[in-house]
């Protein structure tokens, strides 16, 4: 549950449930999306393209006041900046992992707040 | 200065009674949700676009939105290049452009006013963030709308005559000078009418001149009406009309004539509880400028008051035709 700060997100939102459940919902929908071209983009090598979908990723994350996997998409979008994939499948490796853990952390609560 | 009648002012859009619109532009569908559903609370037209490129085709319809919030990151055209490009429009309207840059980015907030954004948010915002943004952009907007609309009210002013809404002396001038040219280029002939209530003074000294301002006014609604809708009628003097009828040969000039002379007296005037029968006399002029490459539009509207002076002469109430033909045939008799 450490994942995940709702209370962060709900501050953000200025405790808009309905709304908070409805940006889950695109998120959850969303984020396999991204995950999918971000590991093609990653086999290609292609910094540009892993550059731009962690900004994205980080953008949605942050949102939801997922702390931790937006700190990683950042760095990830960071790296792709200067070029730099070494860290690339690592990164990617903590973020699918980050995004499982959101899943549960973030299905659960959105199952209370309904 | 004299405030016209607010009916004869141009239509203008009123800030207050239709919703604004705002524009987001913005690639990641929760920042695009988030927007969406706060502006739609605020009772904004929300159009929401998901790339520059079809952002930067909306802002160049007719309606667009004057507010775009656009996201830095965009694909196929990144919110700073569209920014460039709004800035380059020649164009009256202004955007306001509200720049999303993600926390933490390297953009440089400076880079983004450089290029035109009037403001700019770190995502994520909060509610409050962006109200107070939005706001402020919105005070701007309506400020800029007073001003096009104070500046518009000034233009119809500086060209219409205050108690009759027609063109004023200089303005119809200006036409009668911008057409004659045009019809000496295409050969058309053009038709200059001048008119003048009959006995106005009359109407002035034995009634006042509030009711010479009621049947001026009505005097230049009828003559309106009774031209073609891209003719020009201008108030040219105290009681006296001209009108220019682009197009028109002597047959239908001379029709025109009499249908505006009967305007005027096939209807009394109500003033108050009286009913006055007034007259419009009425010289006029066609001429086919191409064949006439000396005559300038000073020389016409003189050839329309000679006429027009005949038609007082022979007693008022009637249509005196100065066409150059008859005048000519007349000098040389």
């Amino acid at each position: 549950l450490g994942r995940w700060n709702k209370g962060k997100a709900l501050e953000y939102l200025s405790g808009d449930e309905d709304l908070l459940r409805e940006l889950c919902e695109i998120f959850f929908r969303e984020s396999p999306r991204l995950m999918g071209s971000l590991r093609e983009a990653i086999e290609k090598q292609d910094a540009l393209v892993v550059q731009r979908v962690a900004h994205s990723l980080k953008g949605e994350a942050s949102y939801l006041g997922a702390a931790k996997t937006t700190e990683v998409a950042g760095k990830l979008e960071d790296m792709a900046r200067h070029s730099d994939l070494s860290q690339a499948a690592t990164l990617f490796m903590m973020l699918e992992h980050e995004l499982e853990g959101l899943r549960v952390s973030i299905g659960r609560t959105v199952e209370e707040v309904r | 200065m004299s405030i016209p009648d607010p009916s004869i002012l141009p239509a203008v859009a009123s800030p207050v009674q239709a919703r604004e619109k705002v524009l987001i532009a913005e690639d990641d569908p929760v920042a695009r949700h988030v927007l969406r559903n706060w502006l739609q609370k605020w009772d904004y037209e929300v159009v929401a676009v998901e790339n520059g490129l079809d952002a930067w085709q909306v802002l160049q319809q007719e309606t667009a939105p004057k507010l775009a919030i656009l996201d830095w990151m965009m694909p196929q055209m990144d919110g700073l290049e569209l920014c460039h490009k709004l800035r380059g429009l020649e164009r009256g309207a202004y955007y306001y452009v509200i720049l999303l840059t993600a926390k933490g980015g390297k953009q440089d907030v400076v880079t983004g006013l450089d290029a035109g954004a009037d403001d700019y948010l770190t995502k994520p915002f909060n509610l409050d963030e962006l109200r107070a943004r939005v706001r402020a952009g919105q005070r701007i907007l309506d400020l800029q709308s007073a001003l096009i609309n104070s500046r518009l009210a000034l233009q119809f002013q500086a060209a219409h005559d205050p108690l009759t809404g027609l063109w004023n002396r200089g303005a119809i001038m200006d036409v009668l000078a911008r057409e004659t040219e045009r019809h000496r280029r295409s050969g058309q002939p053009l038709g200059v009418v001048m008119a003048d209530l009959d006995y106005f003074k009359d109407i002035n000294d034995s009634r006042g001149h509030l009711a010479g301002d009621i049947v001026l006014k009505e005097a230049g609604r009828r003559l309106v009406a009774a031209v073609r809708s891209y003719d020009a009628v201008g108030r040219y003097g105290g009681e006296e009309f001209l009108a220019i009828l682009p197009g028109c040969g002597t047959e239908d000039l001379l029709l025109s004539g009499e249908r505006l002379r009967h305007c005027i007296a096939g209807q009394s005037f109500n003033v108050g509880d009286a009913h006055i029968c007034v007259t419009l006399s009425v010289g006029l002029i066609s001429a086919r400028l191409n064949e006439h490459p000396s005559l300038d539009y000073d020389q016409l509207v003189r050839l329309a008051d000679a006429a027009l002076y005949r038609a007082k002469d022979a007693g008022r109430n009637r249509v005196e035709d100065g066409s150059l033909a008859r005048v000519l045939k007349q000098g040389a008799s």
